[in-house]
């Protein structure tokens, strides 16, 4: 039995409703979509059984494109057209033309039903039909009116209707629904009831908090296989307008509904710090559990723009508002948490739930205007100012939603100065323990933009740019606690602080005047400044050499540099010089440096930074070692290079290839120290006839990832935040590198013998990763053999993906307007992922419960009828 | 029923001249058969082309039809292109051009472009069709072999880049585009025709060259689309979003030529939930979504750099639990099996690791 989650079928409401009027109005839906590419997303929408939208079930006009040549034109670059499509069958009524078409079939698939394979595409669907293609369109050529409707229906989790009607050059209005899933686990068996609501309970056969692992497996084992992911439902309509020739209007609005649900956490503290020695227990619980996604998100944009000889104007304003329906869920934990034995008679409370919160409701509002006018020298200057502001103000959940008490007493439960290790539920777990209600936090956004292009002479052209970014935290969160008078929180739902004596996550200026906690949030201002300055110089009709400067200063607050100082150079050269041939490089060396480098700048945000706090009597344990050089603040070098080159060998067959490297070195002892990226690609294309074209590419890539770390070797107490100290020792240290490679090829043929079609197209990835590891001595490792001695290293299994896909199709045209379309897609997918070794066998282990044991290789074959009718 | 090559639209507008429709397919047939041949024999002189051409069809020499509406404002002012190359042609009108380019016209014919300039030419005479994109043909008419004399779209047509995105902006400047002059596709010697082609339907939306935008994309960028079909990817092999939800390739503030000002506020766009700001925020994630996730694909799940836990510490050594190196016996399979590296590892309890709204949230745990 499958739980069927994301197949809520959508309810109109809102735009939703709106757009289906539209779409009805209109006799269904579209093909111009939004499509701006200056503003939004929805520049695209289809489905994997057309990712074109349509062109696909298009047949090529068997004249070519020109009487003067069978030749295909080519880009200016050099890549060979398209071939142009044959002309439709074209009705007339009442001086609008009309033609369309319309596909209906079956798709047939296996039993196999995995993640992978049906990530973003609903294969199995509903038992109905397919609607492969509805593309009608009517335009009326007195006046330039016209309007579309395309859709396309996979099921109702996947399935795209489109409107559009308008004047050309003069309106457009467009409408679109759409429904897509994301597939996230097939085969997930959470031990919860309410799977997708926000209170997920254990079955009776489970004790909440009290549970062995064994009674857990076996809930596990018997739950029913799940499936997990989301179904994004969006609407949109939108409208652009010409108001003069120069001036235009536009307003976009869109509407998205997510629902569904995905794997998430629950951590009721370490389990795999006590299985082992010197504790051997069960201890702490480690939940995966299912959050429930029930949210929207409604985008607005909306502006003006002129166009003029001499000026060009555009204001804008974008806003967003995300709704989640919850702002928590809850969940029960089965496992039963044990105080460490380290205090006689210590009981720990009897925790069994917990609680994640959820997204919180956010504003988003940007103003942007830009003004661009043309000036002497064949040059522009454009100036771009934009101001926004990004808050939330969701009312906050209570730091614990357990009843009674939590952490550890001594010999019994009881509230008291005996036990000043347990804690008051009821003084936690109401939002009278916050400082304040509701978050009420907000970020305000400043961009300066100004750029220059000159073109003094045909062969020179310059340019400079400076842009200034900021962004302002306008709030700080205390997490103090009017009842009690301490400042802090409860860790990992009360857990933490009843197994561990004195680690619950309060500082008390009396009671726990050293205890070391988070007690404020981290504003992260962010002022950025970006300039540079370039040249490009035509020194040939046939050849461009470009030279751009580039200068960013970045300044974070509150981040370990104050300052960080990027140049770049880059170096361009574009190249036509040889018949047949296009080619560009591009070369960058980048040099990133910044003043000092302060391993612990967020002794603000805790409890240390508080009046009244004492240090231990040992010092303040360090937050990390003063070697960690983190890799978005430390200093590097880059060197990148970018070749392209296409070759047109003979007037029908186009050769690309290209060759990129991005090498970066940083300068750290501990922290990320290398990161390296090459790649090539080559593509055969060869266009043999006017409907018949066959290509070819192979690809090879790779990325090589270094890093170093090291293990401390003081329990959480060090004070000496020296690399090589005594607290971060060097025999502690240990180096990682993770290696990804992946071999690409491809074949796609079409080709027409007599009046079938034939289609062919295989694609293969091997993707394969290894990561390896070496260390200074067996200390580094989290968990050493007890025969390690000495220096050593290993690694992980390869992590492989492998896919091999492989299309073949026919199409039979039985009249003029009639075809049939028959195809089989055979895919195979083969992935390894170390992570979940072992969790095929048992999603259970110790007082740990997984949801899946990841994703699953298939093997899958479909088979498509599809019926294609011209109108 | 007719085929659209020979529609209402098609003879619509032939009314104005003056050959009638079928007369203007006869005379095409003849052409269209006599230069066939030359078409399959490519060197062939071309010189006696211009003696075979109907008689010159300015547009000026014609009247406005009162009946029909006024031009869209679109196309209202759209005149005849300039072409530095042939500095003294003349405009001929759209049936001369058509004498010779039937076929492209009869693709042509049904596209916005066409729509649009067709109609306007019908209101408003002096608006010029094909000459509007490919400036004016007298020149090329008399030399049809000699290149540049015509503004050509195509490679080896003879026509400089610049020449080409400037025709094109004449009408299409501003917006998108407002930032083209200095962007990195522009400096690189990128036309407008690399990614459009106008003259047929070659897409559904966006007048493209091929089939989609990420088609087109990745006639230069094969090896970034190649990326989309790793483990994760966002859906774009699915044809549910396209490189243009991202990115404006026609140039824009960032050097990356994202369609907002910042990373984040791209990836926010379909990711809103992420926005915040949060109670408890991570430094890298309101930094760049890129700290950690490669956004074209990654062989890790969710789009991550690298595999965790090395992914998180490349960043976290903090005393205790988050600095231990994790190896084979950490596994599973392992008798140490340690939730730090099973699974989902880290994110399995620091499972809010965007931010948490939670009071009791600094460590991302809830």
């Amino acid at each position: 039995m499958t739980h069927l989650i994301s197949h809520r079928p959508a309810q109109p409401r809102g735009l939703r409703g709106l757009a289906l009027t539209v779409w009805a109005t209109l006799g269904c839906c579209a093909s111009l979509a939004f499509a701006d590419t200056g503003i939004g997303v929805d520049t695209w929408r289809a489905n994997k059984l057309d990712p074109s939208g349509g062109m696909q079930s298009q047949n090529c006009d068997a004249d070519g494109t020109s009487w003067l040549s069978p030749l295909q034109r080519r880009t200016p670059t050099g890549h060979l057209y398209d071939c142009a499509h044959g002309a439709p069958l074209v009705h007339e009524i009442d001086g609008w033309l009309y033609y369309g078409v319309l596909q209906i079939g079956y798709v047939g698939i296996g039993e196999q039903n995995t993640a992978l394979w049906n990530r973003y595409t609903d294969w199995r669907g509903d038992d109905l039909p397919i609607l492969g293609l509805l593309d009608l369109q009517w335009i009326r050529p007195s006046d330039g009116s016209y309007a579309n409707v395309r859709a396309s229906r996979i099921s109702s989790d996947d399935q795209v209707y489109q409107a559009v009607f308008g004047r050309a050059g003069a309106y457009k209005v467009q409408a679109f629904i759409r429904d897509m899933p994301n597939i996230l686990s097939t085969d997930a068996r959470p031990i919860w009831n309410g799977i997708g609501t926000s209170n997920l309970t254990l079955p009776s056969s489970l004790t909440p908090g009290g549970s062995t692992p064994d009674q857990v497996a076996a809930v596990s084992a018997a739950a029913p296989l799940t499936r997990l992911g989301v179904k994004r439902s969006k609407q949109g309509l939108s409208l652009s307008t010409y108001l003069t020739p120069a001036w235009t209007a536009y307003l976009n609005l869109s509407d998205e509904e997510r629902k569904g649900t995905r794997p998430y956490g629950g951590p009721f503290f370490f389990a795999f710090a006590f299985e082992g020695p010197p504790f051997s227990l069960l201890d702490g619980g480690v939940n995966e559990t299912v959050k429930p996604i029930n949210d929207s998100t409604l985008n607005i944009t909306t502006g003006l723009r002129y166009a003029g000889p001499q000026w060009r104007l555009d204001f804008s304003y974008t806003g967003s508002f995300y709704r989640d329906k919850r702002s928590a869920y809850t969940y029960q934990s089965p496992f039963t948490l044990s105080p460490l034995p380290v205090v006689p008679g210590a009981i720990s409370a009897p925790l069994y739930q917990g609680q994640m919160s959820t997204e919180p409701d956010n504003d988003y509002h940007t103003i942007q205007a830009t003004a661009t006018r043309k000036i002497p020298w064949n040059g522009e200057l454009s100036v771009s100012a934009a101001g926004g502001r990004m808050s939330q103000n969701d009312p906050l959940i209570a730091p614990i939603n357990c009843q009674g008490v939590f952490g550890i007493g001594i010999g019994n439960l009881q509230l008291g100065p005996q036990n000043p290790m347990l804690y008051d539920c009821n003084s936690w777990n109401t939002t009278d323990a916050l400082s304040r209600k509701t978050a009420d936090m907000r970020i305000d956004t400043t961009m300066f933009d100004a750029r220059i292009v000159l073109a003094p002479t045909a062969q020179w052209s310059l340019r400079s740019a400076v842009k200034f970014d900021r962004q302002d935290y306008r709030n700080v969160y205390l997490a103090y606690n009017p009842l009690t008078g301490q400042y802090g929180y409860p860790s990992e739902n009360g857990a933490q602080g009843s197994i561990v004596p004195g680690e619950i996550g309060f500082f008390d200026p009396v009671t726990a005047p050293s205890a070391l906690t988070r007690v404020r949030s981290l504003p992260l201002d962010i002022q950025t400044v970006d300039a540079n300055v370039g040249a490009d110089w035509r020194f040939s009709d046939k050849n461009t050499l470009g030279a751009t400067l580039a200068y960013n200063r970045y300044e974070p607050t509150h981040r370990e540099r104050t300052q960080i100082d990027t140049s770049s150079a880059k170096l361009t050269w574009v190249n036509r010089s040889l018949d047949g041939l296009t080619l560009r490089v591009n070369y960058t060396t980048l040099k990133q440096t910044g003043n000092t480098y302060t391993f612990d700048p967020y002794a603000f945000t805790w409890s240390k930074s508080l009046p009244g706090y004492v240090p231990p009597v040992t010092g303040v344990p360090v937050h990390t070692v003063d070697a960690m050089r983190k890799y978005d603040m430390s200093s590097r070098d880059e060197n990148k290079i970018d070749v392209m080159a296409t070759v047109m060998p003979r007037d029908d067959m186009t050769v690309s290839a290209s060759v990129r490297g991005d090498w970066n070195r940083y300068d750290a002892l501990i922290g990320r120290q290398g990161y390296d990226t090459a790649g090539a690609t080559l593509q055969w294309d060869w266009q043999f006839a006017t409907r018949s074209a066959v290509g070819a590419y192979i690809a090879w890539d790779r990325s090589r990832l270094g890093m170093s770390n090291v293990q401390d070797q003081a329990g959480g107490a060090g004070v000496d935040p020296a690399f090589g100290g005594s607290t971060y020792p060097r025999i502690g240290q240990w180096w990682a590198t993770d290696t990804q490679r992946d071999w690409y090829a491809g074949l796609t043929l079409n080709h027409d013998i007599g009046r079938v079609r034939l289609d062919l197209n295989w694609n293969t990835l091997y993707s394969r990763g290894l990561t390896g590891y070496t260390y200074a001595g067996p200390t580094a490792l989290a968990h050493p053999l007890s025969n390690q001695i000495g220096a050593g290293g290993g690694a992980f299994p390869a992590m492989i993906y492998r896919v091999n896909s492989i299309t073949a199709g026919v199409t039979v045209p039985f009249t003029q307007r009639i075809s049939l379309r028959l195809f089989d897609t055979y895919e195979r997918g083969r992935i390894n992922d170390w992570h979940y070794l072992g969790l095929d066998q048992s999603l259970v282990a110790g007082n740990r419960v997984y949801l899946d044991a990841g994703p699953r290789s298939y093997r899958e074959n479909l088979i498509a009828l599809l019926l294609t009718i011209t109108l | 029923m007719r085929s659209f090559r020979h529609s209402k639209l098609f003879a619509l507008n032939i009314q104005k001249f003056t050959f009638n429709f079928w007369i203007t397919i006869a005379l095409s047939s003849v052409l269209v058969l006599g230069t066939v041949g030359m078409a399959f024999a490519q060197k062939q002189p071309h010189g006696d082309i211009a003696k075979s051409l109907p008689a010159t069809q300015l547009s000026s020499d014609k009247q406005a039809d009162p009946s029909v509406p006024r031009p869209a404002p679109g196309f209202a002012q759209a005149r005849v292109a300039s072409n530095p190359q042939a500095p003294g042609a003349k405009p001929v009108g759209m049936q001369t051009c058509i004498a010779c380019h039937q076929l492209e016209a009869d693709h042509f014919t049904h596209t916005l472009h066409a729509l649009g300039l067709i109609s306007a030419n019908k209101a408003e005479p002096n608006i010029p069709v094909c000459e509007a994109c490919h400036g004016p043909g007298s020149a090329h008419a008399e030399k049809p072999t000699v290149k540049g004399l015509i503004i050509a779209y195509t490679q080896g047509g003879g026509t400089p880049i610049d020449v080409q995105t400037k025709t094109c902006l004449t009408c299409h400047s501003g917006g998108p585009r407002d930032h083209w002059l200095g962007s990195v596709h522009q400096r690189n010697d990128v036309s407008c025709s690399d990614c459009h082609n106008p003259m047929a339907k070659f897409s559904v939306e966006g007048a493209m060259a091929k089939m989609s935008i990420n088609d087109t994309c990745a006639q230069c960028h094969k090896d970034v689309r190649l990326q989309f079909n790793r483990r994760s990817h966002m859906p774009l092999p699915e044809g549910q979003m396209s490189c243009a939800d991202c990115h404006n390739p026609h140039g824009s503030l960032t050097n990356p030529l994202l369609k907002t000002n910042t990373v984040n506020e791209t990836c926010y766009q379909c990711h809103a939930e992420k926005r915040g700001p949060f109670l408890f925020e991570h430094a890298p994630v309101r930094e760049s979504c890129l700290n950690c996730h490669t956004p074209h694909g990654s062989n890790q799940n969710t789009l991550l750099v690298a595999p965790i836990p090395f992914l998180c510490q490349q960043c976290h050594t903090q005393q205790r639990h988050p600095n231990d190196l994790q190896s084979m016996n950490s596994l599973m399979t392992s008798k140490n099996r340690d939730e730090r590296i099973i699974g989902r590892g880290c994110i399995t309890c620091h499972a809010n690791i965007h931010g948490s709204n939670a009071p009791a949230g600094p460590k991302f745990h809830e």
